[in-house]
């Protein structure tokens, strides 16, 4: 039923803007040519060996990070030598230069003719590389955007969908009004990270925002705090709210059998939920986020007493 | 703008391709005009940007998707009233959403 998946492409811009704060970057020059510009293959490479002059082997298509060990190769270099080697890395997507070092100003103008952003990162090159290779991974993880509004109740994060109208974004706020928070209202981002998990999140134009029937849009944090929102919340359970039908033949009575849907090729627990007049939804939704918080800590209660009843009535046979 | 619309084998689907043309975009007036005017029909009702798509009936759906001026749109209705449904969305492009 989710057919909307979206396989993103990175660009230079969207790495700077994703890792500005946590990789502490900056821009040296050509900021201005990274919107748009796109990084093709979603890794790092030190250019040592290219900028040595070995170039049959290059991962051009890479973001190029200059260490200390290539700007001290580069220092060794008379000046026109160095413009030179730095020109022959060709079309490459963006450079950064680790340390906080700035380029010297000849070879920033140099940079500046290639078309090619620079830009610094604060950090040693050795923690600049592992913190950007996850970002790129993050930023490069399938993701599909879903019709649903994500919770998160004592710790489980929920995703609760149903029609238009049934009353997906009342109960979030019911939620909220008890201590729990929103992540995503109405759309939701979920992606699966590089450990398998699926990580929701909201929709940054709408993000902070929920729209109630009769009052409009509202901006959650101002009125409940920010403890009240969440930026990202992994997935724990689905729970599916649907208009009671007559006979109620698909509704699990037992809890017995647990349904799961595949989102991005992993299975999450899955609950239908009949909406009837007069049903307090809030409550049913709290407390299936603590059973499931209950099955993740390896109790069933419906198991359980299942298997209670089985030990007995053998006993009476 | 109001290319014909299509049929869809499969589904019963109908679709019809749009043009914001309103300056502003789908901003949240346009939006709410949008959900009232799905929420008449009984069928699902889905808006599409570059393969997004978002159900016509939610305003913070069509907020996310971003419908600049000039930004091509696909209505997708599905259900006993499709065609009027298309008519009834499509109208309110064709007249900017009353902006302008």
């Amino acid at each position: 039923m989710w057919r909307t998946a979206e396989s993103p492409r990175i660009t230079v811009a969207d790495f700077f803007d994703a890792g500005r704060r946590s990789l502490q970057l900056d821009w040296e020059v050509n900021a201005a040519h990274a919107v748009g510009r796109e990084i093709s293959e979603v890794a790092l490479n030190r250019p040592g060996l290219a900028l040595a002059g070995f170039r049959r082997y290059f991962a051009h298509r890479r973001i190029q990070v200059m260490g200390l060990a290539e700007m001290t190769y580069l220092g060794s270099l008379p000046v026109p030598e160095r413009i030179a080697r730095l020109r022959a890395l060709g079309h490459v997507p963006a450079i950064v230069l680790s340390r906080g070092r700035h380029m010297p100003a000849f070879v920033r103008a140099a940079a500046a003719d290639a078309r090619v952003p620079v830009m610094r990162s604060h950090l040693v090159t050795g923690l600049f590389m592992n913190a950007a290779t996850v970002l790129l991974q993050n930023l490069s993880s399938p993701r599909i955007r879903v019709p649903g509004t994500l919770v998160e109740i004592n710790g489980v994060g929920v995703l609760l969908e149903g029609e238009p109208g049934i009353g997906k974004s009342e109960i979030a706020l019911a939620l909220i009004k008890r201590g729990h928070s929103l992540v995503a209202d109405d759309t939701t981002i979920l992606t699966r990270d590089s450990t398998g998990c699926i990580q929701g999140s909201a929709v940054e134009i709408t993000r902070e925002h929920m729209e109630i029937r009769g009052l409009g849009i509202i901006h959650v944090p101002s009125l409940f705090g920010i403890s009240a929102m969440r930026n990202e919340r992994r997935l724990d359970l689905i729970i599916r709210m649907q208009k009671a039908p007559a006979g109620e033949d698909d509704i699990d009575r037992t809890g017995l059998d647990t349904a799961t849907r595949s989102v991005l090729d992993v299975p999450v627990p899955l609950i239908t939920v009949p909406v009837a007049a007069g049903r307090d939804l809030t409550n049913v939704v709290e407390v299936a986020a603590l059973n499931q918080r209950l099955k993740q800590m390896g109790h069933n209660a419906a198991r359980e007493l299942d298997d209670k009843l089985k030990a007995t009535l053998a006993r009476k046979d | 703008m109001d290319s014909a619309a299509s049929h869809s084998a499969a589904a019963g689907t109908v679709t019809r391709d749009v043009v914001v043309l309103n300056r502003y975009g789908i901003h949240a007036r346009p939006a709410a005009l949008l959900v009232k005017a799905a929420s008449r029909f009984a069928g699902e009702i889905l808006i599409e940007k570059n393969g997004v798509k978002v159900n016509a009936k939610s305003i913070m759906g069509l907020l996310t998707l971003e419908g600049n001026h000039g930004a091509k749109l696909r209505i997708h209705a599905s259900g006993p009233d499709a065609a009027e449904a298309l008519a009834a969305l499509a109208d309110l492009f064709a007249r900017k959403f009353f902006e302008d």
